[in-house]
């Protein structure tokens, strides 16, 4: 069986990506079973979506832990452990991230036994929440890695998932598709159906007896206020808002009311104080600041110019 | 103590005044309206010291009798039937808020059809929702009952809300003698509420009853409410023994009555089984070796107690007075889990009787019976039975000669 | 709890500084809804408990992770009121019985969406004034079933495109005036808000603290998921639905409507319209003139109403 897994933002065709697979596969005369993966998340939050695929009928459900193809439409998503992009991958697995850096430098960076490859990143898109075409971009490398989907196969799976948009748009997607089919072609079946696990070698799960806990304890409550704070949904975050405190009128009563999830603090000197921790980024800081002191920048390039400042 | 003459709603408003109950969420439905009658004359005769507010739905009291709880005061609430099922939602959701309240059911059978007679559809439909359920077969036990369910639903260990059960009718509306405790006698059994840790109050933050992501720590928490159901069987007992310390009655967790030879038993819940009583009496003066067994605690169910109870008989005949459409009687699904596996599990047969407040004679008794030594002889249980005699089948047969006018003059031609 | 009342809030620069409500919740990045949320608990500070009902502010407290410094509590969607009755009555009872100082009173606040609000809940809200509760009722109004992907509720207003009117005319019916319905209740007070106006916020918020009662808030709440624009522009589309008349702000109390914020002029309604991408049907392919012209016509009328006392 294939197990695919997609990782990318809320907003960025993840699911679309799975949809688009898993019509390629079954129109392949596979069995399938493709799915979005939701929580409380919102656009820019990770998600993910997922693929099987198999000759026979697929008993198996629910979120993949051993994919034979991880595929990373944000590179940004890889390091961060809320998105578990990494999990469950072994030497059977295939890495593929859409990047502008090398597999070399993401083998080293991530220390893992998992294949990797590029998809090489084209897009010159600032904002990431807008990726152009990474669902097909990552349908179609999917598709050619696993060698089972025909290029005709793929353009029809495509075309039939996409039909709601206009013909245009379907257009330059079946062409970016088929670049990405054709340059992945290279590599074509590297990733392999995996195994399912056997009943006569496998690890013992590590069950306990529930202890029990009176309700002063296992009550569905919390205790303390605000804990909130420690989840960081600056994670979310594809544009980043950046205050020119030489332009900042220091009305920082604007900024700081307006921002839906108060994460513009007033610091003592009066100035504004954007908490980046939880800076959803989106950006009506930017659009109501009277003297135009807030600006907006790709999160992705605040961060390469933060690690350039650091290093 | 007072004995008087008091119908179960009136046995069950004073349960509610004995326990010292600072909070009522109302809303009236037939058979149990006289129960929040009688709380508000007290009220507002300024003989009882509570908060009584009627609220729009039933959805809405109970939720309002979880918050309270959830608040830090002693609630209590009735309801019955329709009004149960339409607060259905809230009946699991505040059992996951861990709050401990009681709540009467007056057991009244389902729409559709529509009636206002007896049977335990109803309860049943609370059976998974985390309530702590007690069943009771007389006033008196009614009364009693509200006090221990409250020592058991606030425990510590416990805390989690409760249902008192009573029959519509048959205790709802019926005048039976009742020891009445002294008020203080009553409160000294009962004590003081303690929110420990869960209690809304300023400078201290709390918030109760959110989400959970996964089913990791859903699987927790639904997991340690059933813990918590299950710790009810050990501190029952060490309630009931404080109880009958303080007022000379004893309710076990298990009311079994012949019990101790019996090769024949029948099973049975609430105010039905005290007529079992009576035929297990004729039964006996026939020499017939028969028993009753009648869970007063159904949930959580004393799965060890009734194992010990039975296990060994002849044959046990499970009378339900509900039915699982598509499967046949709860009660009798529970005591097959409960036998299932022993060598000398008795041979369980499966009745359905009292749908609707429907009668169940003595000889209907004593023909299960007659049918358990039969099965007995033959080594297997009898065909589930509805109890349903031809003479009824004949009276519905001219209702529906009346019903489908059509119908019936064909008949007659 | 405090029940004073000198007004704090004349100019932004009242506004406070500081932010109680915990960054980190889940909501949609620009949410109209949690703006007003933000503002209203910086004002009525952490002595409260939220009574929470099904909708997109659900998913505010997950555990173990709450945004409130004070209390919440989950209910139901159709609850709320009722468990903001057991929680006043609780709270009532242990003052009265000194289990509970007046320090550790608090004040007790429904959340709920508009789906809760105009329908589903309305019972128990209607409920909750006929027994005069001593509450504050926050009504985030997104105009649609947010949470399950924007639905059309009882509050979409016409031609709005939702997930279920996805039709060339959009949503048929009209968006229902649950400020009469709960201003019909006589209740201690009723106000419509929106946070693109936090002075006028603030002052309504100030009021109420000072007040006793039922005291009922309805806030538009711009939503970039289900309205289908750029979060970016939250602020300015609610203070345009201010601006073109689509969302009068006032205030019921007494018997009487007062308008707190009449716009002088108000902008034609398409410029609320067109930055929405639920209403770009109504310029794309082509101008559906006469689609704009009802609405545009309504709201004159509504304001033609009011100037006409």
């Amino acid at each position: 069986m294939f197990r695919i897994r997609f990782h990318g933002r809320g907003g960025q065709g993840m699911k679309t990506a799975s949809r688009i697979l898993g019509t390629a596969f079954f129109n392949a005369g596979y069995e399938v079973q493709d799915a979005p993966r939701y929580g409380a998340e919102r656009r820019g939050a990770p998600i993910f979506a997922y693929v099987r695929a198999d000759r026979e009928t697929i008993n198996e459900r629910g979120i993949i832990d051993r994919p034979d193809l991880v595929c990373v439409a944000d590179d940004t998503l890889v390091g961060m452990p809320a998105a578990g992009v990494v999990q469950g991958m072994d030497a059977h697995t295939v890495l593929l991230i859409n990047s502008h850096e090398t597999a070399e430098t993401w083998q080293k960076r991530l220390n893992t036994e998992a294949r990797i490859l590029i998809l090489t990143a084209t897009e010159d898109v600032e904002d990431r929440a807008e990726l152009p075409y990474i669902g097909s971009r990552c349908a179609a490398a999917a598709a050619a890695l696993t060698n089972v989907i025909e290029r005709e196969t793929l353009v029809a799976a495509l075309t039939e998932e996409l039909g709601h948009l206009p013909a245009d748009i379907i257009a330059q997607n079946r062409e970016i598709a088929l670049r990405v089919f054709d340059e992945m072609a290279q590599h074509a079946g590297l990733v392999a159906p995996g195994s399912m696990p056997s009943a006569n070698d496998y690890d013992s799960p590590d069950w306990i007896e529930m202890p029990f806990e009176n309700a002063a304890i296992s009550n569905l409550a919390i205790h303390a206020g605000a804990t909130s704070v420690m989840v960081r949904t600056g994670l979310w975050r594809t544009m980043r808002p950046v205050i020119n405190y030489p332009k900042c009128s220091g009305c920082a009563w604007i900024c700081s009311t307006y921002c839906p999830d108060g994460a513009i603090n007033v610091r003592a000197d009066g100035f504004p104080e954007i908490d980046y921790d939880h800076c959803k980024g989106c950006l009506v800081c930017v659009a109501q600041c009277p003297p135009h002191a807030i600006e907006s920048i790709a999160e992705h390039v605040a961060r390469e110019q933060e690690a350039e400042a650091s290093a | 103590m007072t004995r008087k003459l008091l119908t179960g709603n009136s046995a069950a408003a004073w349960g509610a005044r004995l326990a010292g109950v600072d909070y009522i969420p109302a809303f009236p439905i037939t058979p149990q309206t006289e129960i929040i009658e009688d709380l508000a004359g007290w009220i507002d005769r300024g003989e009882m010291d509570a908060r009584m507010v009627t609220l729009e739905s039933e959805h809405s009291m109970i939720t309002a009798a979880g918050s309270a709880a959830s608040s830090g005061v002693r609630a209590f609430t009735a309801t019955s039937s329709q009004g149960l099922l339409y607060g259905m939602e809230m009946v699991y959701t505040v059992a996951g808020w861990r709050t401990p309240f009681v709540m009467v059911n007056v057991s009244r059978g389902l729409a559709s059809p529509i009636t206002l007679e007896s049977d335990h559809n109803d309860i049943m439909a609370a059976r998974d929702s985390g309530f702590l359920q007690i069943h009771c077969a007389t006033c008196q036990e009614i009364a009693d009952a509200i006090l221990i369910a409250y020592r058991l639903a606030e425990h510590p260990d416990v805390r989690m809300p409760a249902i008192v059960n009573l029959d519509g009718f048959y205790l709802s509306f019926t005048r039976e003698p009742v020891d009445l405790a002294k008020t203080s006698e009553a409160s000294a059994f009962v004590g003081e509420y303690d929110p420990e840790n869960l209690q809304f109050k300023g400078n201290s933050p709390l918030s109760q009853a959110m989400a959970v992501l996964g089913g990791g720590p859903y699987s927790y928490f639904r997991y340690e409410a059933h813990l918590a159901v299950q710790k009810a069987l050990s501190v029952y007992d060490e309630i009931i023994d404080e109880f009958e310390d303080r007022f000379g009655r004893r309710y076990d967790m298990i009311d079994s009555y012949q019990m101790e030879d019996a090769e024949y038993v029948i099973v049975m819940l609430g105010s039905f089984s005290t007529k079992a009583r009576d035929a297990v009496d004729s039964l006996r003066a026939a020499g017939w070796k028969a028993g009753l067994l009648r869970p007063r605690l159904f949930r959580p169910f004393p799965r060890q107690q009734i194992r010990q109870l039975l296990l060994g008989r002849r044959a046990v005949a499970v009378i339900d007075q509900n039915i699982s459409m598509g499967m046949g009687g709860v009660l009798h699904s529970e005591f097959a889990t409960a036998l299932y596996g022993a060598n000398d599990a008795p041979l369980l047969a499966s009745y359905i009787g009292g749908l609707g407040g429907r009668d169940i004679s003595q000889q209907e008794f004593f023909a299960i019976a007659d049918e358990l030594r039969q099965a007995d002889e033959r080594g297997e249980a009898p065909s589930p039975r509805l109890l349903y005699t031809e003479h009824e089948l004949t009276e519905m047969r001219k209702l529906q000669a009346i019903a489908q006018a059509e119908h019936a003059e064909i008949n007659q031609n | 709890m405090s029940k004073q009342s000198p007004l704090h809030f004349h100019r932004m620069k009242d506004m406070p500084s500081t932010h109680l409500l915990g960054t980190g919740t889940p909501t949609c990045a620009g949410c109209g809804g949690l703006e007003t949320l933000h503002t209203m608990y910086d004002i009525l500070g952490d002595k409260t408990v939220f009574v929470n009902a099904a909708g997109c502010m659900t998913l505010l407290s997950v555990y173990p992770f709450t945004p409130f410094r004070g209390g919440w509590l989950y209910t139901s969607m159709a609850s709320a009121p009722a468990g903001a009755q057991g929680v006043r009555d609780a709270l009532d009872i242990l003052l009265q019985k000194k289990k509970l100082s007046a320090d550790e009173n608090v004040e007790v606040v429904v959340i709920t969406g508009d789906g809760t609000a105009y329908g589903m809940g309305m019972s128990a809200t209607s409920g909750a004034m006929d027994r005069n509760l001593d509450f504050i009722y926050l009504c985030y109004d997104n105009e649609g079933y947010g949470n399950t992907g924007q639905q059309y509720s009882p509050a979409t207003p016409h031609a709005a495109r939702t997930s279920t009117s996805r039709g060339s005319h959009g949503y048929p019916g009209y968006k229902k005036d649950l400020f009469a319905i709960w201003a019909a209740h006589n209740p201690a007070y009723v106000a419509t808000v929106i946070a693109a106006e936090p002075l006028d916020l603030a002052k309504k918020i100030e009021k109420i603290q000072a007040m006793s009662g039922p005291r009922m808030l309805i806030s538009l709440a711009p939503c970039p998921t289900g309205w289908d624009y750029d979060p970016q522009l939250s602020v300015e589309i609610g203070r345009l639905a201010v601006q073109t008349g689509v969302w009068p702000l006032k205030e019921y109390s007494d018997g009487e409507v007062r308008h707190t914020k009449v716009p002088k002029q108000r902008k034609p309604v398409e410029e609320y319209l067109q930055l929405q991408g639920r209403f770009r049907h109504l310029f794309e392919p082509k101008r559906d003139a006469a689609g704009i012209a009802e609405i545009q016509s309504r709201i004159n009328a509504y304001w033609d109403r009011v100037d006409a006392g």
